[in-house]
């Protein structure tokens, strides 16, 4: 077989397939012109950054052959926690930073610890994980959003202004645009690239997500290296919680609610095997650019929610067979 | 117990009930007897306890309502006591807490059911047993229950059509992003505002569905703006749709070019984004707690109430947010 040829049998051009798939429907259907604007591009990139962070930080648990169901519920408790620290109790933005990115590592190292040291199956390690994340981010908010209108001990509102770490994360580049929210996304792909490409840990992750006895055997530091890829979700989650918290200007305890599933749709839909051991970065972000693009023609075209739902439905199953029958030949 | 033909031989849910029926009998302190309604009148001083069945705690605007039970139930304190069930959107779970409630011997039940059909019969048993029902937001079939309050979406997207018509003066293009269009409020919220835009010359240029989510809405106006070159107002069937709205408008930097309207106006969220000039006008959908107590006080001292209440709406705008808004007739 000739270079070309393999590249064609390859994930990589099934997932280039899908994508450009949805994209030539949105050359079909353009929606009066707006498909061809800069604005609706820069938008969808703005649009898919929270669930592509989501995404890649669920990629190298789904390398290592697990899976991460609580990243929506732990980017909940993120936006409730640091809108509660950074608008309410006045911290600098920075401190709201660490904190929310510490409680995403710790929420994903006790998932991990479950899996990798109790044994318990990461579908229901992280299921638990979810529904306590949840839990814990509606405990901490009241059930109310942690909004800039704060009531006081007599019901009476009181207004704190909108903080600099929420309008530096929302904030647009380049002559307004660009958004500050899609460069966080470029640069978590960059490492998350660099670890699974470079670094010895994504030789890890995929050795285990392979055959995880041989790779134990063959001296793969399995249980680390398994709580280290939970511990980078959680971390990736918070960095989402923190985005989604700055765009809406307020933390949400229900904030990702059911993200984790369009995650993971991503993840797969590049080509990343849920089983594990085979998948990548480039596979993700294709995987990222198709689900955003999607979502974003189906809108700009005013497609009804319940023909919405049919089409993705449809498309993914198209997407997904064609993946499929690459591997199979 | 008046229920025991109900109770299947569930050791689990006897437990609960000896605890619940233990907590109420130490709270009550004894005085609390099963006291008819009818006879409740002639013994003054005794103390009753109100059940309250909330379908779901997840919605602030839920949450509001407790918060407005409550506080109404505190200045009626001598002669009442809560106690609080949250069937977390589950309408089994419901059914099950209605009977917990009764089994605890509460004096009277308030409910906002989660769906009509299969919380008919339930709330019908109880209000066989003697004990008075107040059905609260949305309604159950028949007329086996005391009193419902609730209040009338289409009334409430009716008038805000006819504000929009009112300041846009009868023209101009209206972006409108819907709840649910498969529930009632969003149906109705809908209906009411475009039967006041009937015969004017305001055009709907752009319509989706938002679910009712923040996240979604601002999605959603991000196509509008790409696809419209002049919006003149936001209707949105929710306040955080129509800040959802304002946000994405403001990225672009178009938020002046328009006027936001929403709808609900809890303290916290649409009266506060009023106050701080966010959104033009936002319509109350009141949740009824303080007339649900109020209610049930009258009932419990053996006085009539209606069968039917229907609450009135007020609307809010940045000239008379702060003194509590305006009514609507």
């Amino acid at each position: 077989m000739t270079k070309a040829a393999k590249w064609l049998r390859g994930p990589l051009a099934r997932a280039v397939f899908a994508l450009v798939l949805v994209l030539m429907l949105g050359v079909i259907f353009p929606a009066e012109g707006a498909f061809y604007r800069a604005g609706t591009h820069l938008g969808a990139w703005r649009q898919m950054a929270v669930h592509g962070i989501l995404a890649l930080g669920l990629l190298p648990v789904i390398l290592t052959g697990g899976i991460d169901l609580a990243v929506g519920s732990m980017l909940g408790l993120v936006a409730v926690v640091v809108a509660k620290l950074v608008m309410h109790l006045g911290f600098a933005g920075l401190s709201g930073v660490l904190v929310g990115i510490l409680v995403g590592a710790a929420c994903g190292a006790t998932s991990g610890a479950l899996v990798a040291i109790a044994r318990v199956q990461p579908f229901v390690a992280t299921l638990a994980m979810m529904v306590f994340a949840r839990g814990l981010g509606k405990t901490i908010s009241g059930g109310m959003k942690v909004a800039t209108a704060v009531a006081g001990p007599d019901g009476v509102m009181r207004y704190v202004d909108v903080p600099p770490l929420f309008k530096a994360l929302d904030a647009q580049l380049a002559g307004g645009g660009l958004a500050v929210v899609s460069l966080v996304f470029v640069v978590v792909a960059v490492i998350v690239g660099a670890l699974t490409g470079f670094h010895r840990i994504g030789r890890y992750w995929l050795a285990i997500g392979g055959n995880e006895e041989a790779a134990r055997l063959s001296g793969v530091p399995v249980t680390a290296a398994k709580i280290g890829a939970y511990v980078w979700c959680g971390v990736c989650a918070a960095i989402a919680g923190l985005c989604h918290a700055a765009q809406e200007q307020q933390g949400d305890p229900e904030a990702g609610t059911t993200y984790e599933l369009t995650a993971i749709a991503m993840v797969v839909l590049g080509g990343t095997s849920l089983a594990g051991g085979r998948g990548g970065v480039g596979l993700t972000l294709l995987g990222v650019f198709t689900i955003g693009y999607l979502d974003k023609i189906l809108s700009i075209n005013a497609v009804p929610e319940a023909s919405r739902l049919m089409l993705t439905g449809l498309i993914v199953v198209l997407a997904v067979l064609a993946q499929k029958s690459g591997r199979s030949s | 117990m008046q229920n025991d033909s109900k109770m299947i031989g569930c050791s689990r849910r006897w437990f609960g009930v000896a605890v619940v029926a233990l907590m109420a009998s130490c709270k009550g302190g004894g005085d609390a007897g099963p006291a008819p309604a009818a006879s409740a009148g002639a013994t003054k001083k005794v103390k009753f306890t109100i059940g309250v069945s909330q379908c779901n705690l997840g919605e602030p605007w839920r949450v509001q309502m407790n918060a407005e039970i409550k506080a109404a139930a505190q200045k009626n304190s001598e002669i009442v006591d809560v106690t609080w069930r949250d069937a977390q959107n589950d309408t089994l779970k419901q059914r099950a807490q209605v009977e917990e409630l009764v089994q605890a011997k509460v004096d009277l039940l308030i409910i906002s059911p989660k769906e009509a059909q299969p919380l008919t019969d339930p709330v019908a048993k109880v209000f066989d047993a003697g004990i008075p029902v107040i059905v609260l937001d949305r309604a159950v079939l028949g007329d086996k229950y005391t009193t419902f309050i609730g209040a009338d979406n289409k009334k409430i997207g009716k008038a805000a059509g006819e504000w929009v018509k009112q300041v846009l003066g009868g023209k101009g293009k209206v972006v409108e992003l819907k709840g649910l269009m498969t529930s009632t409020p969003g149906q109705d919220r809908n209906a009411g505002f475009r039967e006041a835009l009937q015969g004017s010359e305001i055009e709907v240029a752009f319509e989706a569905d938002m679910k009712w989510l923040e996240p979604d809405a601002r999605k959603e106006m991000d196509s509008a703006l790409s696809r419209l070159p002049k919006i003149d107002l936001v209707y949105a069937h929710n306040d955080p749709g129509a800040h959802g709205a304002y946000l994405a408008a403001k990225a672009a930097g178009r938020e002046k070019e328009m006027k936001f309207v929403g709808i609900d106006a809890l303290p916290h969220e649409g009266v506060a984004y009023v106050e701080q000039g966010l959104l033009d006008a936002t319509f109350q959908y009141p949740t009824g707690g303080r007339e649900a107590v109020d209610a049930a006080v009258k009932i419990l001292r053996g006085e009539k109430v209606a069968k039917t209440m229907t609450l009135g709406s007020r609307m809010f705008t940045k000239d008379n947010a702060k003194d509590g808004g305006k009514a609507i007739e």
